[in-house]
């Protein structure tokens, strides 16, 4: 009896989980126009996808911002985080304290009040605005990722290194750069993760001209029924799976070692 | 022998606090010289200040003669063994000794026969591929070691590199640490709170206290003529007691005299005297002038130590002979093992 109710249970939460999504990809390969009743398999919807120049044009522009974003993201945070590490315990906390609050800001607001920073000063939303707010959303989480990693290295390698020759930036990129890469990767994937999502604050900035895969699939679902909508979620989250059993491979390799230097 | 480094007259402050008040050394060529004191008696600052780590508010640092105060720590011809060793835990044993030889761009074969001859030195050929984090303690030291050395530094210093190892281990790393500094014939800065480290191992030391030096001489020197009473009681253990110079050769303490070898002081003139431990003999009763009763004794190993309390002073005694609480005995003290110092403010007794 126990057993069944732990069973049905983990079956209700994956069921909750995705479920949904594979209704939406399941209609993604319906021959008719609707969203309910199946009338037949067909591919053409995944055609017209790659097809539709608008889709792709969003495609183009979300990996673009995605990517500038999440790189100037990543250096500006990994060298926030080693000048917080620098700093005297009271401070470090005020600007950590500093860094939590976009973290823990609803997008709404930071959405809003970028629109109208970027109103005051008269510049015209779009391409610009929509990749400074996203830099912008994105360092924090980088900060985030690579402090824990940061306060781990003994600050005495960085003087051993200087000790046996390196100039500052030398040593820097032989001796802790090394051991505070997992931070930075996961920093950077996080950023370029945030970065794709985003619909809240990319919507407020985006103006009329440009459109990314949020804001797009938005609008399109808004006003009329198009399975190739469906099709794109499918494609999204078939490259989502590809990715996330990509970075396990190797992981399952070499065990408890990955695992250990983790923690 | 000429001086390699000298520090004049440097002054380090942090926040208001004085670490090093106006110092002054000089520690001369293929020397062994510790610095020795409690924590926080500045000595880690002077080593970090003549690797570089440390930019003094006031003086300079000289090496060979010439002006390195404005020199960044990676110019510096000198190398440094770290407390907890800092080695690179992303590198082998190999790389990590081979990363200064890398940084000053040598030739590959040239870096492969450095790092052998280093491996050999510090007794640890066939470690090259280790992981430095699979090694113990000692053998992470001994990398530490190597690493530092390899660059043919003119100064090696050393900041408590046998701190975090046991007894044991310790004083096998004593050893070899000597046997290295005179195989390589180059000057050591050793950092210690361990005085029988300092004594065992230097040809100089400098006692160091709140940023000043105490005294500077050889072990023998230190053990045997403590310049006050601060570093008499640091270097191993003493009983230290007010005395009055009666005139020169004479010493009264206890209400008794006593022959001495010191003289200079002047007559009348209150005094410490120091006296060591192991330098009381004793006696039966009835046998010698200044009796006392035997208050606790404690096991040692290879003595026993007696506290034994006199007329005016509890003396400590290190000894062989065993004697009961409660015994009655005598104490007899030669003229060579009194050591009188100029009286200082602050003294017990």
């Amino acid at each position: 009896m126990r057993k069944f109710f732990e069973k049905s249970y983990m079956a209700l939460i994956f069921g909750f989980l995705y479920l949904p999504i594979a209704y939406l990809i399941f209609f993604s390969f319906n021959e008719g126009k609707s969203k309910v009743i199946f009338s037949g398999f067909t591919l053409k919807n995944y055609v017209n996808l790659f097809r539709d120049e608008e889709i792709m044009q969003a495609l183009l522009n979300t990996l673009i911002i995605a990517a500038i974003a999440s790189v100037v993201a990543t250096v500006i945070g990994t060298m926030a985080a080693i000048g917080i590490q620098r700093l005297r315990k009271w401070q470090r906390n005020a600007v950590m304290n500093v860094t939590y609050i976009p973290v823990l800001n609803p997008d709404i607001i930071t959405g809003v009040s970028l629109m109208l920073l970027f109103s005051i000063f008269g510049i015209t939303l779009g391409y610009g605005p929509v990749l400074l707010a996203h830099i912008t959303f994105n360092i924090p989480y980088v900060i985030l990722a690579v402090m824990p990693k940061l306060r781990q290295v003994d600050s005495s390698i960085y003087e051993a290194a200087l000790d046996l020759g390196a100039s500052p930036a030398l040593a820097f990129r032989k001796a802790i750069l090394p051991q505070i890469m997992p931070g930075i990767i996961s920093g950077f994937m996080m950023a370029l993760t945030l970065s794709v999502d985003d619909f809240v604050i990319t919507f407020f900035l985006k103006g009329v001209e440009v459109e990314t895969l949020a804001t797009m699939i938005y609008s399109t679902t808004k006003v009329r029924i198009d399975l190739s909508m469906n099709a794109l979620c499918g494609v999204m989250v078939l490259v989502v799976l590809i990715i996330l059993i990509l970075a396990n491979l190797p992981q399952k390799k070499s065990g408890n070692k990955k695992r250990e230097e983790r923690i | 022998m000429k001086n390699i480094i000298e520090l004049k007259d440097i002054h380090v402050s942090f926040d208001g606090e004085v670490i090093l008040d106006h110092f002054n050394l000089a520690i001369k060529d293929k020397e062994f010289v510790t610095l020795l004191g409690p924590s926080g008696c500045g000595k880690t600052t002077t080593l970090r200040t003549i690797a570089g780590f440390v930019q003094p508010q006031e003086g300079r640092v000289l090496f060979e003669g010439q002006d390195i105060s404005k020199l960044p720590a990676h110019k510096r011809q000198v190398n440094t063994v770290f407390q907890r060793y800092a080695l690179f835990p992303h590198y082998n044993v190999y790389e990590n000794i081979a990363f200064g030889l890398r940084i000053s761009k040598t030739p590959e074969e040239e870096i492969e026969k450095r790092v052998k001859e280093m491996l050999a030195l510090v007794n640890l050929k066939g470690y090259e591929k280790r992981n430095v984090s699979s090694l113990s303690g000692g053998q992470q030291q001994r990398v530490a070691i190597a690493r530092a050395l390899v660059n043919n530094p003119k100064v090696l210093l050393l900041d408590e590199p046998l701190g975090a190892l046991d007894l044991k281990l310790r004083k096998g790393m004593q050893n070899e640490l000597l046997r290295i500094q005179r195989q390589m014939g180059i000057t050591f800065i050793y950092v210690t709170h361990d005085q029988e480290e300092a004594l065992t191992m230097s040809d100089t030391v400098v006692v160091m206290k709140d940023g000043l030096i105490q005294q500077i001489g050889t072990p023998e020197d230190i053990y045997n003529e403590p310049a006050n009473p601060f570093v008499a009681d640091f270097i191993g253990e003493s009983n230290i007691f007010g005395g009055k110079m009666i005139r020169d050769y004479l010493v009264e303490f206890e209400g008794i005299e006593f022959p001495c070898v010191d003289a200079g002081f002047g007559e009348n003139v209150a005094v410490d005297v120091v006296v060591r431990p192991e330098d009381i003999e004793i006696l039966d009763a009835q046998d010698g002038m200044l009796c006392g009763t035997v208050e606790t004794v404690t096991f040692k190993g290879v003595h026993y130590e007696m506290m034994v309390r006199s007329d005016r002073f509890l003396w400590k005694i290190h000894s062989i002979k065993c004697r009961e609480p409660g015994d009655k005995i005598a104490m007899k003290i030669i003229p060579e093992y009194i050591h009188i110092m100029k009286k200082e403010a602050g003294t017990v007794n």
